[in-house]
């Protein structure tokens, strides 16, 4: 049973069409994961289930309760701002007991409450300190915080990771999502960072123009994508355009011009023999070697450039009138290339994914 | 090769000029500085002598002659003590009346978020800045006035009679209402800029924690709009209790503020040195009044103004 409901949810902006005909169910104790560029209608979206937008059309149901048009304090949802937005004019445990002052708790309830959150967060002794006191790290330990003390049935998160640097990013990411599975709260989490959305997701939408185009995991979405959109803005991608050859279970054959590869059918609606598609295949799925002695090489092609970044060696290697990006792990054992040398390439054909 | 040689030089070149540039930049406020002595510092500094002059009537240039008596006799004078007091209780009156006032249509303005209307707002605001003072005084006294527009409609309702009209102005309310229309778009443009530079986001937190938008306003609006509400009401205490020209025209002479003390003393009188320790006195005012307002200013920011 879905415990967060959009069910055609639009919004119009006088003539902008933000958000449109939005249905997403989202399950109790999830971590859902709204992705996609600036302006894709996400952080509206957000906006709308913490109440300070209302929807054109359509309703919002948490836990069977219509909140559609209710405000925003009447809601129980917590929301954590991209700026954090700490009130700069109280301290760290008056921002904290804010929301426990407006349910009318005694000071003794107020303190043990706020002692605890602080505590959870790994905050304590910060008590007094103000905003500007504060790093970038600590100011979302005390956002954090100070949702969580109201125990609000769903959390809300709106890029809470973009004000950061690079390496507290990475570190915070981490401790988000376990704060998150240890308070087992239900999270929707706005970004247009796919690593984020990737690594922290249950599931995630990926968002464009105000539409959502695929709900999935981490895995399907990646794995899988429905779209060329989604197959770009998720990770690297290699699409190579083609033509439906031929189709038998589960099975099908695209001509990429110079040759004829075997794919994956996509799941959904079955591919009509003639139909112009894409193959992707991700950079790292791509091999220089086979692996059995009687595999036949998938592609051939010339290396143009070489990249040597650390853990891998990226070549672009020119074939089927376009450029692919391989990616090859850096180990004795795997072959290394040149530029300008001639190559074969392999892959599985459950790598290559026929994307509509 | 020739390309590097000609690029190398250039970053010691404009690193040299960055230099020079940040020397030069303050002959740029330098005729801001000569005009500010000339015309303030200099004829301040000698009022604050002439002040510590003996009285003589007709002497304008101070000289050697180094008494207290003026001091004294300002503060032996109930009518000078009283004065004082009335300016300070007129400054602290109507800086309320004004934030009150102001406050609500600061808001607004603040709160606009559609440029053309914001602008037509603020223009709407400065529109009341663009007559002269004296001008929309006696537009005032056209409603206030003993004949004026409020009096003759209570006569012709028959509430009051011709000879006792209702007193709107030559008295206290009369200056504080004068005082008040004359100091509100200072008011309104110092709290619109910062109520505007307050993050939305703050309000929208303090909903989502269970505020409603009248908690949210008394929780976080208001007192994040403090620096503004205590610049706004300092700024219009100092327009206030210095005003001449309004309790002059709508007090007519008869509520004695320091200001009209300094122009009988000056003017009528010529006794520029007992004038000018009045005017000395009303300096200090002013300046308590800022003391007061960084003391408040630095607790309410919890120790960093």
């Amino acid at each position: 049973m879905s415990y967060v409901e959009f069910q055609g949810i639009s919004k119009q902006f006088g003539e902008t069409l933000a958000v449109e005909d939005l249905d997403i169910s989202i399950a109790q104790g999830e971590f859902f994961s709204l992705l996609g560029p600036s302006g894709c209608g996400k952080s509206t979206t957000l906006r709308m289930l913490a109440g300070f937008v209302t929807p054109t059309t359509g309703q919002i149901h948490v836990h069977g309760r219509d909140i559609t048009r209710l405000p925003p304090e009447a809601r129980d949802i917590g929301i954590v701002f991209q700026n954090y937005a700490i009130f700069p004019h109280m301290t760290v445990y008056d921002n904290i007991a804010f929301g426990l002052v407006e349910r009318n708790m005694t000071k003794r309830d107020i303190r043990r409450k706020v002692e605890a959150a602080l505590e959870q967060v790994g905050m304590s002794g910060y008590e007094r300190r103000f905003e500007r006191e504060l790093s970038g790290g600590q100011k979302q330990r005390v956002a954090l915080a100070r949702v969580l003390v109201i125990e609000p049935e769903i959390l809300l998160l709106d890029e809470p990771l973009s004000a950061l640097d690079k390496k507290m990013r990475e570190e915070m990411k981490f401790w988000i999502k376990e704060i998150q599975r240890s308070v087992g709260i239900t999270t929707i989490y706005v970004t247009h960072d796919q690593s984020e959305a990737l690594t922290m997701s249950d599931r995630i939408a990926v968002m464009e123009g105000g539409r959502v185009l695929q709900v999935g995991t981490p895995v399907e979405i990646y794995e899988y994508p429905a779209s060329r959109f989604v197959a770009e803005f998720i990770g690297e991608s290699n699409l190579l355009s083609g033509r439906v050859q031929e189709v038998t279970d589960g099975r099908c054959e695209i001509d990429l011009g110079p040759a004829a590869v075997p794919a994956q059918a996509p799941s959904g609606a079955p591919l009509s023999e003639g139909s112009e598609v894409a193959l992707l295949i991700r950079p790292e799925m791509i091999r220089l070697h086979k692996v059995s002695e009687d595999e036949a090489p998938m592609l051939e092609g010339r290396i143009a450039e070489e990249v040597y970044q650390g853990s891998l060696r990226r070549y672009q290697v020119e074939t089927a009138g376009q450029k692919l990006t391989v990616e090859v792990a850096n180990r004795p054992d795997l072959p290394l290339r040149s530029a300008g040398e001639a190559v074969a390439l392999y892959w599985n054909t459950e790598s290559g994914v026929v994307v509509r | 090769m020739t390309e590097i040689a000609a690029t190398t030089p250039a970053p010691v070149k404009s690193g040299g000029l960055g230099l020079r540039q940040s020397q030069f930049k303050w002959l740029l406020v330098v005729p801001l500085i000569v005009f500010f002595c000339i015309f303030f510092v200099i004829p301040v500094g000698l009022i604050f002598a002439t002040s510590f002059n003996p009285s003589a009537i007709g002497q304008v240039a101070p000289t050697a002659d180094i008494t207290l008596e003026n001091y004294i006799r300002f503060f032996s004078r109930s009518n000078y003590l009283m004065a004082a007091g009335r300016s300070v209780v007129l400054g602290v009156v109507v800086a309320l009346v004004t934030l009150i006032v102001a406050y609500p249509m600061a808001f607004v303005i603040a709160k606009t978020r559609h440029p053309g209307r914001n602008t037509t707002l603020l223009i709407l605001v400065l529109a009341a800045m663009q007559l002269d003072m004296v001008i929309r005084l006696y537009g005032m006294m056209v409603i206030l006035g003993d004949n004026g527009l409020i009096n003759q409609m209570l006569l012709g309702l028959g509430l009051t009679s011709e000879d006792a009209p209702v007193q709107l102005m030559y008295n206290f309310l009369g200056v504080v209402l004068g005082l008040v229309q004359f100091a509100l778009p200072f008011m309104i443009l110092t709290l619109v800029g910062v109520i505007r530079g307050i993050d939305p986001s703050l309000e929208e937190a303090a909903r989502a924690l269970g505020a409603s938008r009248r908690r949210a306003f008394f929780r976080v609006t208001l007192p994040m709009s403090m620096p503004g509400i205590l610049s706004g009401s300092l700024l219009v205490f100092a327009l206030s209790i210095s005003s001449y020209i309004v309790p002059a025209l709508m007090g007519g002479f008869r509520v004695g503020v320091l200001p009209i003390h300094i122009f009988q003393q000056v003017a009528e009188g010529a006794r520029f040195q007992f004038g000018a320790t009045i005017a000395v006195i009303l300096f200090l005012l002013s300046a308590g009044a800022i003391a007061i307002y960084l003391r408040v200013g630095a607790r309410r920011s919890g120790g960093l103004a």
